[in-house]
């Protein structure tokens, strides 16, 4: 793609985004946790499991938020506040990984099924709708039983099955555009195969693969959060719903509303953030839903 | 693997004869594909093994649990469906007013709220806090419990059911929600609606009888999507309000390697999944004449 191309491409996107404030209050809360997610050590005044004291060498036992701990401590005497940046860190990095890694399954598994139709489209779309048949949290949760609570396994296990949704609208939109005079004009100047699918089709569904990009960052935070909360999250990287799932089996739920709210609020924030700019997309691209 | 699961029921500690015969007398002496044939045999029959931790028959536990299930997420989505499609009409009806608006945003915000999330904090606000409702479990511990079918009339069961019906359904809400306004607008952009109206019919009237029924068949396709996803959402909700149905079985299995019980369970909730997707298949069938099962299309 040449550099011009891709200009023009951002300063679209720019203008979507920004088109309706949906869009600008998504990007600029997304934009925050990356920052803080890349800037953690930085930021965080401890270690995320430092058993801490106070001033006059107490153990700091479910301190509610003060001027020496921001956001309170945990039932072990743990700093909420760096638990909840280093947990910004993880919980993004999961979302952003597997988020990309199954639109890039899910729109490539669409554009052959629905371009070159016939057998593979057959096999292609049975599996997915194999996939379908799986529920989703109870699938995720055996995984991991099974192969062990890390980082990657998560990303694995998620990945398997949120790339689903996107192959089957992207196939139905391949199909709709197989059909337009271009694409036949392209054949006949002699495209191959790959070249008419990579270079002709895909570049006019780019704003429903940017739409399920965020549907998929939203899933796979929402997938992780689950897991994590019933204690199927990696035990090293601690992330927001592997916080809950602390708060939770301390039994400590009824006073800690301190320990609570932080991690609640910040997933809330961040998937409604890409729900967010998903509908700033989605008015782009129904535009029956704009005021007539 | 973590956890060799028959170290869970044959004990290392026993000498390697004694090691040897129970593994025979388990068939775990055969090889794999034996004992997958042998699996399947036996789930046909109905025969799911025994748990690990209470050798109780999975069957039996599943039998016990499904209907718990079944009943809660039951509840949720008749909620759900009523009030999504109710409320999307309106909103289109009086679209950008601020129900339109409110509503909305609302929506998203609540969908993007993991149902535990919610959850927890209904249980903080009015169990904990105003103790309006109990904070977990089908029934009152101690309460002599009414046979049979009448367990599910029991006011002390609704009650029970209130809180986590609520979580599920404020989590669910959107989905139908959204599709009926946008499909509702769309529908309201034809012609025939302009006819209805330039008949004179009451306005209302173009709402439900025409707009609404057309509009209608979004609905029925994304619910099929949507009950796929609910069944995750069913997991964290029964683990939060400690719900007895499948899928705090599904957990507590899981996490102690009771590997007959996780198995069973996550049998019956992919058949479940496949269940209510061609029940919604069907009823698409049923509400679109233009769609008829076993017919191809022609040109």
């Amino acid at each position: 793609m040449k550099l011009e191309t891709i200009k023009e491409f951002l300063v679209t996107q720019y203008k979507i985004i920004s088109s309706h404030w949906f869009g600008i209050f998504g990007a600029v809360i997304i934009l925050f946790f990356c920052l803080v997610g890349l800037l953690a050590p930085l930021m965080a005044p401890h270690q995320p499991w430092d058993t801490l004291r106070d001033a006059n060498n107490k153990l700091a036992i479910m301190r509610p938020p003060s001027l020496e701990f921001p956001m309170g401590t945990t039932a072990m005497g743990r700093d909420i506040f760096s638990q909840m940046v280093f947990a910004t860190r993880t919980t993004v990095l999961i979302g952003l990984v597997s988020g990309l890694i199954s639109i890039l399954i899910g729109a490539n598994i669409g554009l052959l099924s629905g371009y070159y139709g016939g057998k593979l489209d057959e096999i292609l779309m049975r599996f997915t709708d194999i996939i379908y048949g799986m529920p989703f949290l109870p699938f995720l949760i055996v995984l991991i039983a099974l192969f062990g609570r890390s980082l990657w396994f998560v990303i694995i296990a998620i990945c398997c099955i949120v790339w689903r949704t996107s192959a089957r609208v992207i196939r139905a939109q391949t199909l709709a555009i197989k059909q337009r005079q271009f694409i036949l004009a392209a054949r006949a100047r002699g495209c191959n195969n790959l070249r008419i699918i990579y270079g002709h089709i895909m570049p006019n569904i780019l704003r429903l693969l940017l739409l399920y990009t965020a549907f998929n960052i939203a899933w796979s935070v929402l997938a992780e959060a689950g897991a994590s909360f019933l204690g199927f999250g990696d035990p090293n990287n601690l992330s927001w719903g592997g916080m809950l799932y602390n708060l939770w089996i301390s039994g400590k739920i009824r006073t800690a509303w301190w320990w609570f709210a932080p991690p609640a609020i910040c997933i809330v924030l961040l998937v409604s953030a890409l729900v967010f700019i998903s509908r700033a997309y989605e008015e782009v691209a129904n535009p029956r839903l704009k005021q007539r | 693997m973590p956890g060799d699961p028959t170290a869970q029921v044959i004990s290392p500690a026993l000498d390697e004869v004694a090691q040897a015969r129970l593994k025979q007398a388990y068939g775990l002496d055969k090889p794999l594909y034996v004992q997958y044939v042998l699996y399947i045999k036996n789930l046909v029959l109905l025969d799911w093994g025994r748990s690990f931790t209470s050798s109780k028959k999975v069957f039996d536990i599943l039998a016990y649990r499904f209907w718990n299930t079944i009943f809660l997420m039951g509840a949720a989505m008749c909620f759900v469906l009523v009030i999504g499609v109710g409320l999307g009409m309106v909103m289109a009806w009086r679209r950008q007013g601020p129900l339109d608006m409110g509503a909305t945003v609302s929506a998203l915000v609540f969908q993007s709220a993991p149902p535990f999330v919610t959850g927890l904090l209904l249980l903080m606000v009015l169990s904990f806090r105003l103790d309006l409702f109990p904070t977990g479990g089908m029934h009152t511990p101690g309460v002599a419990l009414a046979k049979g079918a009448a367990i599910f009339l029991s006011r002390d069961f609704i009650h029970h059911l209130i809180l986590p019906t609520i979580t599920v359904a404020l989590y669910y809400l959107a989905t139908p929600m959204l599709i009926m306004r946008d499909s509702m607008l769309e529908v309201m952009g034809s012609d025939f609606i302009e006819l209805a109206k330039a008949k004179g019919l009451a306005p209302h009237v173009v709402m439900i009888k025409h707009a609404a029924r057309n509009a209608l068949l979004a609905v029925v396709t994304v619910s099929s999507l949507m009950i796929g996803f609910a069944i995750g959402g069913q997991v964290l909700v029964e683990t939060v309000f400690s719900w007895p149905g499948m899928g705090q079985l599904m957990v507590e299995a899981a996490s102690s390697h009771d590997y007959p019980v996780a198995q069973g369970t996550f049998l019956v909730l992919a058949a479940l999944v496949i269940f209510l997707n061609l029940l919604a298949d069907i009823s698409y069938c049923y509400l679109d004449p233009r769609i008829k099962l076993g017919k191809t299309s022609k040109g």
